[in-house]
C-alpha cells in the first residue's frame, strides 16, 4: 500500500498536467474570444463573424464539399476494403500501404501533380471550369482523407464475418449490388460515419488545396481572418472547435444504435 | 435407388492446387430425401456441400438438379437454401428481415413476404421474436431462425453444415429432432454435412461416410452401422473392438484369436488360410450369456462402467482391448475388475477384415 500510494498519485498528477496543456490554451482562446467589447465579455465577436456573408458563403461550399467527398470517399472505399477482404486478402498489406500514401505525400504535391496534368491546355482541361476544379479538389480531398476513411472501414469490416455474410446472401439469391448495399454497408455504418466526420474535419480546415486551386472554401477564409484581425479568428477558432466536438458527439450517439455482431468473429 | 435422382453430383473432384481434396464423387439424392455426409475433419465434406451451393468450381463431374446442370451457374441462380454452423444472420435485420430477406430480393411483394415470414416463425415455433434482432437471441434461436430464412424461398434443395456443433449438447438434440420434423414435413432435400455420427445415424434417410476426399460408402443408417463397405467405415462409424486373427479354415468359417478356434464366421470370398484379418466387434453383439450357435472367448475384466440402463466392460485379450455392452440386469451385478470371464457373440454378427 505505502507504495502503490505515490504511484497513484503520479498517474494523477499526469492526467492533470494532461489537461492543462489542452484545456488551457482553450480557455484562453475562449476568453480572448469574448472579449471585442472594452470591459464586459460579449459575443460580438461571434455575431460579427457568423454576419460576415463571406463567412457564410466559404462555409456553405466547403460543407458540400464535404459532403460530396463523402459520398465520393464511401463508394470507392467500402467496395474496395470489401473486395480485398473477401477476395485479395494477401494484398491486403499492400493496399494499406498505398493508402497511407497520403500522410507522407505533402498534399501540394499532389496539387501541382492535378494542375499539370489536368490545365487547360491538356487532354482533359478540368481546371479551365468552376465545377472541374471543385471536381479535382474533391478527388484532392478524398485523397487526403483516404488513410482515416479506409482505416475506418476496414475495422468495421473486421467486426463482421463477411465471408459467411456474403455466402449467405448469396444463396439467398442476392447479387453484389443488394450485399453491399443491404447487408456489408449497414454493418459498418458507424465506422463509415466515424469516417465521414473525420473527412469532414479534414475538408472544413483544409488550406493548401483550395489555396492552390483557388476555390472559395473555408481554410483560405480562416487563414485570411488571422493574418487581418485580432479577436475573430480567436471565435471562428472556438466555432470549428464546437463542431469537432459535435461531430465526435454524434458518432458516439450513432454508436448505441449500430447493429451488433451476434456472435463474436474472429480475426481472418 | 429406385426413384430418379433429384439431386445429382456426377464424378465430381475438386482440387486446390495441386492437392486433391475431393476424388471422383458420385451421390444421387432422391426428392425429399435427407442425405448426411459423414467423415472426419478435413475430408472433403465442406467442399462438396460448397460445390453444390456454387461457392467452389468442381474441376471435374457435373451437377445436376431436378434434371437441369447448375456446375456453372452462380450461387445466386441455383435457388439453393443454406445454413451455416455459425448462423451467419444479417446483424442489422430484424428476425422478420431476415427470413423475409430471400424474398425481398426475389422481389416479391410486401404481403406475400409478411405471410411467409409469419409462416416460417411459426414452423420454428419463435412467433413472439419477429422484430428482434439477432444479437439478443440465444444460440439455438438464432440457428432456427436461420433455417427459416433459408427455406422461406422454397429452395429445390437445402444444406447444412454441421448447423448443431456450436451449441450445448441438450439443444443440439432437440433441434436435431426439429430441422428433421420440419424437413419431413416440407418435404425439402437436404444434405446434412457433420462429424457427429450420432446425428447422421439419427437424423438420416442415407448416410454418406467419406474419408480422405473419397466416398468409402453410400447406404441407410442400418446398412452403414452393420454392413459396413469398408475397414474406415467400420472403425469411424460406432464403437468397435478390433481382434488380430489368422484364418485357419476357410469353409468352415475358422478364425484363430491367440489359438483360440471360433468357427461360422463370414469369410471374404478372397481370403485363404493362413491370411492374417482383424475381426470387428461391436460392444452390443458381446454378450455376458451364450446362446445356441454362439462362439465364445476368455477375457480379463479391465474396466466396469456402470452407465445405468448399460454396464460398458472393457476386457482384455492377449494385447487387445474389448468393449462389451450389456443392459443392466438389476439381479445380476456387474462382473468385478480382474475377474476372467466368458464372453459369447453370434459368429454372424462379427466382420471379417482383410489386413
Ligand atoms: N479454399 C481452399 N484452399 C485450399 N485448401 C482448401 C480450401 N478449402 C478446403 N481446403 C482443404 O480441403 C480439405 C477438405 O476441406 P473441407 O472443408 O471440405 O473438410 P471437411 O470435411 O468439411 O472438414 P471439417 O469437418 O473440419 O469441416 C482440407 O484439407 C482443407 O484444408
Ligand atoms: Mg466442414
Amino acid at each position: 500500500m505505502t507504495r502503490l500510494l505515490p504511484k497513484r498519485l503520479w498517474s494523477w498528477a499526469a492526467l492533470l498536467f494532461g489537461l492543462a496543456y489542452f484545456i488551457l490554451p482553450l480557455i484562453g482562446m475562449t476568453e480572448f474570444s469574448l472579449k471585442m467589447r472594452r470591459g464586459v465579455y460579449s459575443f460580438d465577436a461571434y455575431v460579427k463573424v457568423l454576419e460576415d456573408p463571406k463567412f457564410q458563403e466559404t462555409f456553405s461550399f466547403s460543407v458540400f464539399m464535404a459532403l460530396f467527398t463523402i459520398v465520393f470517399g464511401v463508394l470507392l472505399v467500402v467496395p474496395t476494403a470489401y473486395w480485398v477482404r473477401l477476395k485479395l486478402p494477401r494484398l491486403r498489406p499492400y493496399i494499406e500501404f498505398v493508402t497511407l500514401l497520403p500522410l507522407v505525400i505533402p498534399a501540394i504535391v499532389i496539387v501541382f501533380g492535378y494542375i499539370r496534368l489536368y490545365n487547360t491546355s491538356s487532354w482533359l482541361p478540368l481546371t479551365g471550369t468552376a465545377a472541374g476544379t471543385n471536381l479535382l479538389l474533391m478527388f484532392g480531398y478524398a485523397t487526403l482523407s483516404l488513410p482515416y476513411m479506409y482505416r475506418a472501414v476496414d475495422t468495421g469490416l473486421r467486426t463482421i464475418d463477411i465471408a459467411t455474410l456474403t455466402e449467405a446472401a448469396q444463396s439467398l439469391g442476392a447479387g453484389w449490388g443488394t450485399i453491399l448495399g443491404r447487408i456489408i454497408l449497414p454493418n459498418v455504418l458507424v465506422a463509415v460515419l466515424s469516417g465521414a466526420f473525420v473527412t469532414f474535419a479534414i475538408v472544413l480546415g483544409e488550406f493548401t488545396m483550395a489555396a492552390l486551386l483557388n476555390r472559395p472554401a473555408f481554410g483560405p477564409y480562416m487563414q485570411l481572418l488571422g493574418a487581418n484581425r485580432a479577436y475573430e479568428p480567436a471565435a471562428l477558432a472556438v466555432i470549428a472547435f464546437g463542431i469537432t466536438w459535435g461531430c465526435i458527439a454524434i458518432i458516439q450517439l450513432v454508436a448505441r444504435f449500430a447493429p451488433k455482431p451476434a456472435t463474436p468473429v474472429k480475426d481472418l | 435407388m429406385t426413384e430418379t435422382p433429384y439431386l445429382e453430383i456426377a464424378g465430381i473432384s475438386k482440387s486446390f492446387g495441386s492437392t486433391q481434396v475431393v476424388r471422383q464423387a458420385d451421390i444421387s439424392v432422391a426428392r425429399g430425401e435427407f442425405v448426411s455426409f459423414l467423415g472426419p475433419s478435413g475430408c472433403g465434406k465442406t467442399t462438396i456441400l460448397r460445390m453444390v451451393g456454387g461457392f467452389e468450381t468442381p474441376s471435374q463431374g457435373v451437377i445436376r438438379i431436378d434434371g437441369r446442370d447448375v456446375t456453372h451457374l452462380k450461387p445466386s441462380q441455383r435457388n439453393i437454401g443454406m445454413v451455416f454452423q455459425s448462423y451467419a444472420l444479417f446483424p442489422n435485420l430484424t428476425v422478420a428481415g431476415n427470413i423475409g430477406f430471400g424474398l425481398k430480393v426475389a422481389g416479391a411483394s410486401r404481403g406475400e413476404i409478411s405471410s411467409r415470414v409469419e409462416e416460417m416463425l411459426a414452423l420454428i415455433k419463435l412467433p413472439q421474436l419477429a422484430d428482434r434482432y439477432p444479437w439478443q437471441l440465444s444460440g439455438g434461436q438464432q440457428q432456427r431462425v436461420a433455417l427459416a430464412r433459408a427455406i422461406a424461398p422454397r429452395p429445390s434443395v437445402l444444406l447444412l453444415d454441421e448447423p448443431l456443433s456450436a451449441l450445448d449438447a441438450k439443444i443440439r438434440v432437440s433441434l436435431r429432432e426439429e430441422i428433421r420434423a420440419i424437413q419431413r414435413e416440407l418435404g425439402i432435400t437436404t444434405i446434412f454435412v457433420t462429424h457427429d455420427q450420432e446425428e447422421a445415424l439419427s437424423m438420416s434417410d442415407r448416410v454418406m461416410v467419406m474419408n480422405a476426399g473419397r466416398i468409402e460408402q453410400i447406404g441407410t443408417p442400418f446398412e452403414v452401422y452393420n454392413r459396413p463397405a469398408t475397414a474406415f467405415v467400420a472403425s469411424f462409424v460406432g464403437t468397435l473392438s478390433l481382434l488380430e486373427a489368422v484364418v485357419s479354415d476357410r469353409a468352415s468359417g475358422e478364425v484363430r484369436v491367440e489359438g483360440v478356434p471360433l468357427a461360422g464366421l463370414r469369410i471374404p470370398e478372397r481370403l485363404a488360410n493362413g491370411d492374417a484379418v482383424r475381426l470387428a466387434l461391436r460392444p452390443e453383439s458381446l454378450r455376458l450369456d451364450g446362446r445356441d450357435g454362439d462362439q465364445q472367448f476368455e477375457a480379463r475384466v479391465t474396466v466396469v462402467d456402470f452407465l445405468g440402463s448399460v454396464i460398458r466392460i472393457r476386457l482384455q485379450l492377449g494385447g487387445t482391448r474389448i468393449s462389451l455392452d450389456s443392459f443392466n440386469d438389476p439381479t445380476r451385478p456387474p462382473p468385478s475388475v480382474d475377474e476372467t470371464m466368458q464372453v459369447h457373440f453370434d459368429p454372424q454378427s462379427v466382420l471379417v477384415l482383410a489386413d
